[in-house]
């Protein structure tokens, strides 16, 4: 597992930015779409269709299947709403952060807190 | 005229509300469990202080607001508000009870000062307040609640010294309102944390100690510090602690620590500081 550091740089970091938010737009809409507990079930009865009426690309479909949750990332989806795609499809914050890690969920979990050291410049 | 009697700043986090549900449905997590015990005495101490009112100056997630109108400050004024659901279903609490005529007060004041906010007439509440809330007091929520959301999730997200001034306004808000209430301000943000990318989970409880310790008497050097900069060492989350200059600047010089407490239970830096305000 990569070492936590003082990097806000890909892929130690995603700071999410404007251009980020323009680029994840129609995303973040289907993704904050499952807040409504209707949307959720309309969704998992047939993923695809659901997708659709947002919008979305058959690439972005592709990822949403594949629980890419670091591409979807990538692509401008803000973890928050990222993270309702997750939890409707039964994951959680764990399944994110494991993804991002690029390690299996229980190793993520068991290295937690990650302890890193420092102050800020100047301080 | 109404008075800030004293506040406190705290974390927030999802993990927090779910391991006190868990914990109370059967057992505490040992690492909560901490979080629980350290808590009692914010408990003890928000059940003397009696507040009338209590501002809550927090974050959202997504869970009410969408990208769609995303207000880098906005205020609620309704008479109640209600639970988000953050799509894992609700939590088993009511919703906050609000006070619209100290909330349109204190929009009057806020405005006046030139912080131009977004009003809120519906605002539904997330693990911003909610994580929290049940490990320092119990429904029936004991005070109203005039709840005030700042954009950190999207950059650009206000400075620290924005935040500082944003406290300041609301103490003289509440100094202004003609009752003799009883206020307390409370602040909420995620200490180091960081929840995406390779660095999720990180942790450096070295600098959350240090921002513990300063932000007392020493405000000034910790709002100085440039955003990016506590990201860097703190995690990307971490940014959310430039809400707690907003609970310090709406008290006097004049306060007195009350209490503090810190643990690292999983992937947030879980602090809280409690103080007096001696100055009334």
């Amino acid at each position: 597992m990569r070492e936590p550091n003082h990097s806000l740089d890909p892929p130690d970091s995603y700071v999410y930015t404007g251009p980020m938010s323009t680029a994840g737009r129609d995303i973040n809409r289907f993704a904050l779409s499952l807040k409504v507990p209707a949307n959720r079930a309309t969704f998992l009865r047939d993923e695809d269709a659901y997708m659709r009426t947002f919008n979305l690309a058959t690439g972005t479909i592709q990822l949403v299947r594949a629980r890419d949750w670091t591409a979807l990332i990538k692509a401008g989806g803000h973890l928050q709403a990222v993270l309702k795609i997750a939890a409707t499809v039964g994951q959680n914050l764990w399944h994110i952060g494991a993804h991002n890690a690029g390690v299996p969920v229980g190793d993520l979990v068991e290295a937690c807190p990650r302890r890193v050291g420092g102050l800020p410049k100047g301080l | 005229m109404a008075r800030v009697i004293g506040g406190f700043a705290i974390s927030h986090s999802p993990s927090m509300g779910y391991e006190y549900d868990k914990g109370i449905a059967s057992t505490f997590d040992p690492r909560w469990k901490v979080w629980y015990d350290g808590l009692q005495p914010v408990k003890r101490w928000l059940a003397a202080a009696r507040p009338d009112h209590i501002v809550i100056v927090y974050n959202d997630h997504l869970n009410h607001f969408t990208f769609d109108a995303y207000p880098t400050f906005a205020l609620g004024v309704a008479p109640e508000y209600p639970q988000a659901d953050e799509g894992f279903g609700l939590r088993n609490f009511p919703g906050l009870t609000g006070d619209t005529d100290f909330g349109w007060h204190v929009a009057n004041l806020l405005v006046r000062n030139e912080f131009d906010l977004t009003i809120c007439e519906d605002m539904k509440i997330d693990h911003g307040i909610y994580s929290w809330l049940p490990y320092v007091t119990a429904p029936p929520w004991p005070a109203r609640i005039l709840p005030l959301a700042v954009n950190m999730i999207r950059h650009p997200i206000p400075t620290s010294e924005r935040l500082r001034k944003l406290g300041q306004a609301i103490r003289n808000a509440i100094q202004s309102y003609p009752s003799d209430a009883r206020i307390a301000v409370i602040a909420t943000g995620g200490m180091s944390h960081q929840i995406s990318g390779a660095r999720f989970g990180m942790a450096n409880e070295e600098w959350d100690r240090e921002f513990l310790r300063r932000i007392e008497s020493d405000m000034e050097a910790l709002v100085a510090i440039p955003q990016e900069e506590i990201m860097r060492i703190g995690g990307t989350e971490a940014s959310e602690l430039a809400i707690w200059f907003a609970m310090r600047g709406a008290l006097s010089e004049k306060v007195r620590r009350h209490y503090d407490f810190y643990t690292f239970p999983q992937i947030t830096g879980c602090g809280v500081v409690v103080f007096d305000d001696l100055a009334a």
